[in-house]
């Protein structure tokens, strides 16, 4: 399908991304909430691989070179907007801090739409701390059970590296929670 | 254990799926300890909310596929046009605006020279020496015989 699709055979390369888009879809949206980027994301990640394809040697999955190929592109854009990690967290809101006192302590098992809407948010405030690299690492691991090994084949870094990434984004997280859970 | 601080563990592993053993060292340690409670606490609940932002996932539109084959296309169509023909339609515009400004400062380079030299022979003729010793203006010029005859005349009355 690769080589059809790289002799520039239409059918092949629209079965490419009909088959692979929900896939760079869930890479993209470890970066992005808004639906809007994660779609021009994933677009730039088809283009950029129909150009690249003449790389593609075969030897692993297309799924896997195109999940390297959206981490790399979604952690370009990112750099490209110039968003630096933020110093402290900010304030919680009062559903933030709501949800905070039902979990603390207890192991709340609750998961409604809304809950879960307050608990990403009050992810993604935690992970403005932290450097894209170091979100991917960590919402991989922590959040996705992915072993080190995968996080290495998805991002293209060693396994040392991403051991050193989850490990110093662990503790910007811990350390900012507690500041959190202190301030309420 | 009991007495061995947990932050360690904590940030090495993922809360999310400590081993059982690890996990009652943690408990064990935390029940005794204030500072690694209270980390465990931060550490249980960071790994909650991440759990939950990376189940947030956006499925694909119906019509993404359609917009990427329309890119895709639109790539191939600039693709196949010639380097030198992109290059002169991206570039045109500026060329264009380079020759009319080449011309008119060529046009520039030809007019400008004259006026400079008439105005030169202005200013040089504004301070002859004539004007300097008649101590006129250029305003009020004098012809060559107005000024031999004004000489003239004052060597005769001094006569």
């Amino acid at each position: 399908m690769a080589r059809q699709a790289q002799a520039g055979d239409e059918s092949a390369f629209a079965e490419i991304v009909r088959r692979y888009s929900p896939r760079v879809f869930s890479v993209a949206s470890r970066f992005f909430r808004q639906r809007s980027l994660v779609e021009e994301a994933a677009q730039e990640v088809f283009l950029k691989a129909f150009t690249q394809l003449g790389s593609f040697e075969g030897r692993g999955s297309i799924e896997g070179w195109l999940t390297r190929i959206a981490t790399n592109t979604c952690l370009n854009m990112i750099r490209g907007a110039k968003r630096r990690p933020e110093s402290t967290v900010s304030d919680l809101t009062d559903d933030e801090q709501q949800w905070l006192e039902h979990h603390s302590g207890a192991d709340g098992s609750e998961r409604s739409v809304e809950n879960s809407l307050v608990a990403t948010d009050l992810a993604d405030r935690l992970l403005s701390v932290l450097s894209p690299e170091d979100q991917q690492a960590l919402l991989m691991i922590d959040g996705e059970d992915a072993s080190i090994k995968e996080v290495a084949e998805a991002t293209g870094w060693s396994e040392s590296k991403v051991k050193v990434r989850a490990f110093r984004a662990r503790k910007k997280v811990r350390e900012a929670m507690e500041k959190l859970l202190n301030r309420r | 254990m009991k007495d061995k601080h947990i932050i360690d563990i904590l940030d090495n592993t993922s809360i999310a799926s400590p081993s059982e053993s690890e996990l009652s060292d943690i408990q064990a340690h935390a029940q005794e300890c204030v500072s690694c409670r209270d980390a465990y606490e931060a550490a249980r609940l960071s790994a909650k909310v991440l759990q939950s932002r990376a189940r947030t996932k956006i499925e694909p539109s119906p019509f993404f596929q359609t917009r990427v084959m329309a890119a895709w296309r639109e790539q191939q169509a600039v693709e196949s046009v010639p380097a030198m023909l992109r290059l002169w339609r991206s570039a045109r515009t500026l060329v264009s605006s380079m020759a009319v400004t080449t011309a008119a400062l060529a046009a520039l380079t030809f007019m400008l020279p004259a006026q400079t030299t008439s105005l030169t022979d202005q200013t040089a003729s504004a301070l002859s020496a004539e004007s300097v010793i008649m101590g006129q203006s250029s305003d009020d010029q004098m012809t060559y015989e107005q000024v031999l005859s004004t000489i003239y005349a004052d060597d005769d009355d001094a006569r």
